[in-house]
């Protein structure tokens, strides 16, 4: 029964894989792209990895989805199709030249079997190896929590956790560095618009609810900073579209504290023990419980408002603000 | 047939499709799409491994390298996006076009 299950989501991951790249709208595959990632959670499931289905299903499904649906609006939604600068018409160049298409697509087709062949036989004969299940659950009551992977995360491997929300500033920063200096729009259409209104007042106080449990409930079971930190950041996406952005309400200091308050206090945190001389992240026993629900907390808040501004800078992203928007 | 051999198996297939795709397809949300494809397999293959070494729960090693992978292949995928949205601000394109 339990084979039957696996492969049928085995089989509908692959297939919406498969779809997602091949579907003749850009609509539809972003809409293929969600569900995959769904089918990828329920695999996580099945597999006992419960913070990686949730991580999976808010980020890399919810979050990356809204931003490729958001950038649909810039795209037009059947490709190839019309440009509409006309400036670059000159550029549009598709040429349906079957011939060499046929000719790159043969070698690519073979190279791809032979890949694919290699790969199954590298994953199938992947030695044992014993993993290290049993150092962490040696060490597991020394970590100050009880779920493993919140210790391996906050505290054995605290290191990778702490560059992780540097990667996240980083990819903040990269893509202020791309998009030039734009005007701010307010899209101000919750006045305007009674049901995103509701919407809004429905969702804010459940998300802030619901993110602040799994903040707290990564101690004892799945969750943690990051699954909390998604939720955290659809708050201020839903603030943003509903015309109220956090991003811009609040001066430009406190911004900037709170995108970095994570990172910094990990980082004071671990030349504090080094001065103390332990190792970096190397947490007292006693408090250790205690520091790594701040540092959660912390790290959450700034992952969040990365988030938020990771959206609020990618919709603004027009080519001419007198333009309609096609898709809103 | 384990559990974790149908899921070892799958991420093979997934990583060969995203990275056809990375080849094959030609705009710029399905290049990104087909690198977070290929990222999928890989994780896959991570966690059906945690799986097979599980004791008394899966290992939590891979796991937590899984979450923090996920999170920042979102971040680059996020810059990518950025950029591709530029190209196409910039230039107009939607692909990759070798006609200049």
């Amino acid at each position: 029964m339990s084979v039957l299950i696996d492969g049928l989501l085995a089989i509908l991951a692959i297939y919406l894989a498969l779809q997602s790249l091949l579907a003749p709208r850009l609509i539809k595959s972003v809409f293929l792209f969600f569900a995959f990632g769904l089918a990828l959670a329920l695999a996580w499931v099945r597999l006992g990895a419960v913070d990686v289905a949730i991580t999976e299903a808010a980020i890399a499904s919810g979050f990356l989805g809204v931003l490729f649906l958001d950038a649909l609006r810039d795209f037009s939604p059947a490709f190839p199709a019309k440009q509409k600068n006309p400036e670059a018409a000159h550029n549009v160049l598709v040429k349906n030249n079957t011939k060499s298409l046929l000719l790159s697509r043969i070698p690519l087709g073979l190279g791809l079997g032979l890949f694919l062949l290699i790969a199954l036989e590298a994953v199938w004969k992947t030695p044992e190896g014993g993993g290290l299940t049993a150092a962490a659950e040696a060490f597991l009551p020394e970590s100050g929590v009880e779920h493993p992977v919140t210790a391996v995360l906050l505290n054995f491997r605290a290191y990778d956790t702490w560059l992780e929300i540097g990667v996240i500033l980083m990819g903040l920063l990269a893509i202020f560095a791309v998009g030039g200096i734009k005007v701010y729009r307010k899209p101000n259409m919750a006045a305007q618009d009674p049901m995103l209104r509701q919407v809004i007042m429905f969702f804010t106080p459940v998300l802030f609810l619901f993110g602040a449990f799994l903040l707290y409930f990564g101690k004892t079971g799945p969750g943690g900073a990051f699954q909390a930190a998604v939720l955290w950041g659809a708050i201020g996406i839903l603030l943003h579209l509903g015309g109220k952005s956090i991003i811009e309400e609040i001066p430009r200091w406190l911004r900037q504290l709170i995108l970095t308050v994570g990172i910094l206090f990990f980082l004071v945190l671990g030349f504090l023990f080094v001065a103390g001389g332990n190792a970096l992240f190397e947490y007292p026993r006693a408090y250790a419980g205690l520091l790594i629900l701040i540092i959660e907390t912390l790290a959450a808040i700034s992952i969040a408002a990365a988030l938020t501004a990771i959206f609020a800078n990618l919709n603004q992203m027009k080519e001419d603000p007198n333009e309609t928007e096609s898709i809103n | 047939m384990e559990t974790y051999q149908i899921y070892n198996l799958t991420s093979a297939v997934l990583f060969v499709i995203g990275i056809g795709g990375v080849f094959a397809a030609r705009h710029f949300i399905r290049k990104i799409i087909a690198t977070i494809i290929m990222g999928g397999g890989v994780f896959l293959s991570f966690v059906s491994f945690a799986e097979r070494d599980a004791l008394t729960f899966a290992d939590p090693v891979p796991h937590a390298l899984v979450i923090t992978g996920i999170v920042v292949a979102v971040a680059s995928a996020a810059f990518a996006l950025a950029l591709a949205r530029r190209i196409y601000q910039l230039t107009g394109e939607e692909s990759f076009t070798n006609d200049k």
